[in-house]
């Protein structure tokens, strides 16, 4: 158990280190740089070089990433080439913002998913199954700015009961961003329950069909207890994975959801970033992501081997 | 107006996540709701294209179009015939040499901070311009500029390099605003915020939601709104759901596509604005084969301007121009058409140029503008039976004013709305850093020494419209139209004139219940 949470740690850090490199790379690749997107079509030689000079992009690309590897390594990740903030302060609001939707999603969200799975599965091809299944579905295979959409135009134009756009600022205190934040985490809890629901489904009807089960139910063990007992144990550490995957995967929605919602969050900010080629924002950003994704993922693999003995033992 | 784009033009972060989903509940847009407004208050939004590093000065390139033209006042505005009108000047004179302009001052006016308005206002924000030490495009606006001098409290005397008839058309730039001597040096910036417009800043956060409230000293009387909250909204789509859903009270330009939205005239009205925007084409005229007038002729008159405005943006959309960057709406504008589309024409001058059996040519196009890729596919259409073969290149937006732009021979271009003076100066005089089309022609640049220096206004017009022929005839840029805008804003909005941005009258806008 120990070793193994060594080892995916250091895996850990070998994929951030990695992925720095790429988005490195990445950003140096994109056409234009900071100072071009800054002076736009106002740029003349001269300005240009000076403020290459004063961001320091005359500098080679590998001499710039190891300052801000340097800085970052000492808890400083650097100064936003845009806004000449720094890239801490500008990202722990952010940061904080996200996880008020991510977490607000994932917190309704993943129960709620949960307990339609199990639902559907032990009404498996009767009417409830097929009216959560089909919905599922259908919500999956909406991109998460369809259902965004939608839901504004319910919830915001035609009725009017919620605002259709956030139209608060990045350090607004908690209530004031709360009637902003129900549409955003409508739409993640849209995308994350069909996701999680189906894949508890399919475990708990795995589990309910397995030998153990039938076991258990010529003991006699029926209803509550045998769904308790012996049917969610087994279906639990796979449903745990997917919950922290989706988790995970809602990143990539969290950026959309942003977006489309004018949500001050890290989405939104690595989008601009990006678009400014402000490389020391965008890097700590993306680091960010990648470490709750790797994060999230770890979690999930130690809380699978908890809750499954089987896993442990073949672990040590 | 010389600013790549106006304040209003497209989200720099990158527009339209939700586009063809907004556009496909046009139809069932009629339910839209009203919102909850406080009738003193006019909401608008910005695209918060520069983020937190948004200037409050209107001189720097990450300045806020917003707090330029609600928190600062010009000498001068545009009137409605497109002429100089009295802002914080009331009059001007010129000498016989058409070299020293004296400007009168407009007495008993405040600053935000309570400072009278005098000469020495004047003279520090048109000197901090002209600052070696402030980085800033006005510069070259006001390059001919020498000396500026105050003469009384009420006087200001400026002098310039060489003779120029129309020296206020080139004040009314919309960053050459007045700021208050007290607040800042020759050295840097000035963030103060402090001006004589008509709105004073009371919160500021360009990612977010800044607050202007009535400036209740305001030379031409109390605002009609106590306050303007201007929210920071990126995304072209966002500002419209905004709109749709009563968070906003006005979008200064949307789509034509995205006017379905708003068909609800209870709720809505829309206006369409002309103004002298343009998107177009442009050759380098000293690379093969564009150096051959005849080349560039051709390209040019094997255009049907008409059909590919009322593809592009349809029949309302623009006016009509004959090459000539000189709009419609502008004191000079001469009309030299009409200029239909000239298959013949086209084919002959190719021919004479040594290109009988017709000419490759390779066209640069990217998505930076939303119209420049169609009309690109437009133009390759409708030159192809003149025997022009086009090529189109799609090249990626990022970096197009960097790389791509005055660096290839064939491109897509774009104008903001500016007079005359300053657009053929900018854009076509041998010796402008902005001369696109690397156009070397002494008599142009002959033609616009003499307007500069013509003092009767009938003559200097005569001398615009020998310009404007010149170009038509010589020229290595294709303007097909000027555009029109078509602006929504919320039916309790009153007062509001069909006008650009800059130009915009904010202390007369009213908001009803």
């Amino acid at each position: 158990m120990f070793r193994l949470i060594v080892q995916r740690v250091a895996l850990a850090a070998l994929a951030l280190f990695l992925t720095s490199l790429i988005t490195m790379a990445a950003v140096e690749a994109l056409p234009s740089d900071a100072c071009a997107a800054y002076l736009g079509r106002e740029i003349q030689p001269a300005a240009l070089q000076k403020c290459r000079e004063k961001l320091q992009l005359d500098r080679p690309a590998i001499e710039r990433y190891f300052i801000w590897t340097r800085g970052l390594l000492s808890g400083d990740p650097g100064v936003s080439l845009n806004s000449r903030r720094p890239v801490g302060e500008v990202l722990i609001q952010r940061i904080r913002n996200s996880f008020l939707i991510g977490g607000l999603a994932a917190l309704i969200g993943i129960p709620l998913a949960v307990f339609l799975g199990v639902y559907a599965a032990i009404r498996r091809e009767r009417f409830p199954d097929l009216a959560i299944s089909i919905l599922g579905i259908a919500s999956m295979a909406l991109p998460e700015f369809v259902t965004a959409t939608v839901l504004v135009f319910i919830f915001a134009v035609s009725l009017g009961w919620l605002p259709a756009v956030a139209l608060i600022s990045a350090n607004s205190t908690i209530p004031q961003m709360l009637p902003a934040t129900i549409l955003p985490v409508a739409v993640l809890i849209v995308v994350m329950v069909a996701h999680v629901m189906r894949v508890t489904r399919t475990n708990v009807i795995d589990q309910l069909d397995s030998e153990h089960a039938e076991f258990a139910r010529l003991r006699g063990v029926t209803g509550w207890r045998l769904l308790v007992r012996h049917v969610l144990p087994g279906a639990v550490p796979a449903t745990i994975a997917v919950c922290a995957y989706t988790l995970a995967w809602q990143l990539a929605g969290v950026v959309v959801v942003e977006r489309v919602f004018n949500y001050p969050g890290l989405g939104s900010l690595m989008v601009d970033a990006i678009n400014n080629r402000d490389l020391p924002l965008v890097q700590t950003t993306v680091l960010v992501f990648t470490a709750i994704f790797i994060g999230t993922s770890l979690l999930a693999d130690i809380a699978a081997v908890l809750v499954n003995p089987r896993l442990r033992r073949r672990s040590s | 107006m010389l600013h790549q784009r106006p304040w209003f033009a497209l989200s720099r972060a990158g527009r339209g996540i939700v586009r063809p989903l907004v556009l496909a509940t046009a139809l069932a847009a009629g339910l839209a709701s009203t919102g909850v407004a406080d009738a003193a208050t006019f909401r608008i939004s910005t695209d918060a294209g520069f983020g937190a590093a948004t200037s409050r000065d209107p001189i720097s390139p990450k300045r806020d179009d917003k707090v330029a033209s609600l928190v600062y006042s010009r000498l001068v505005r545009l009137d409605e015939a497109g002429k100089p009108a009295p802002d914080l000047a009331t009059e001007w004179t010129m000498s016989d040499d058409l070299t020293e302009w004296t400007f009168k001052l407009r007495s008993g006016v405040k600053f935000h901070n309570g400072a009278d308005f005098t000469s020495a206002d004047v003279v520090y924000s048109l000197e901090r311009i002209l600052s070696d030490k402030i980085e800033n495009a006005a510069k070259s606006v006001l390059s001919i500029i020498d000396t500026v001098d105050a003469v009384d409290p009420l006087t200001v005397k400026i002098k310039l390099k060489s003779p120029f008839s129309d020296l206020p058309l080139l004040l009314l730039d919309y960053r050459i605003r007045i700021l208050s001597a007290g607040t800042g040096d020759l050295e840097s910036y000035n963030e103060s915020g402090i001006g004589t417009g008509p709105f004073q800043i009371a919160e500021y956060d360009p990612e977010g939601t800044s607050i202007f409230t009535a400036f209740p000293d305001y030379w031409e009387g109390k605002p009609g709104v106590d306050e303007i909250d201007v929210f920071a909204i990126p995304d072209q789509q966002a500002r419209v759901q905004a709109l749709l859903s009563g968070q906003i009270d006005w979008l200064p330009q949307i789509d034509r596509q995205e006017a379905k939205l708003f068909a609800d005239t209870s709720k809505f009205k829309t206006q369409t604005i002309k103004t002298g925007n343009w998107e177009g084409l442009v050759m380098l005229t000293n690379t093969k084969p564009y150096d051959d007038v005849r080349v560039r002729k051709a390209l040019r008159i094997a255009v049907d301007r008409e059909a590919m405005r009322d593809l592009l943006v349809g029949k309302d959309g623009g006016t009509i121009s004959c090459d000539s960057p000189v709009w419609t709406g502008d004191q000079y504008y001469v009309d030299i058409g009409p200029c239909g589309q000239d298959i013949e024409g086209a084919k002959k001058l190719l021919a004479e140029a040594g290109y009988p059996d017709g000419i490759d040519v390779e066209l640069i196009a990217s998505d930076l503008n939303p119209l420049w890729t169609g009309m690109a596919e437009i133009y390759q259409q409708q030159v192809a039976p003149a025997g022009i073969r086009v090529t189109i290149k799609q090249v990626p937006s990022a970096g197009y004013w960097d790389t791509v732009w005055m660096k290839n021979p064939f491109m897509t271009t774009l104008w903001g709305q500016r007079p005359a003076d300053q657009v053929l100066n900018e854009g076509y005089r041998s010796t402008a850093a902005w001369n696109e089309s690397k156009f070397q022609s002494p008599e142009l640049d002959a033609l616009l020494d003499k307007a500069r220096s013509t003092a009767d206004f009938e003559a200097r017009k005569a001398v615009y419209g020998e310009i404007q022929k010149l170009l038509w005839e010589q020229g290595g840029t294709l303007v097909p139209f000027h555009d029109n805008v078509l602006s929504v804003m919320s039916t309790k909005v009153e007062g509001l004139q069909p006008t650009i941005s800059a130009e915009v009258r904010w202390h007369q806008i009213r908001v009803t219940e």
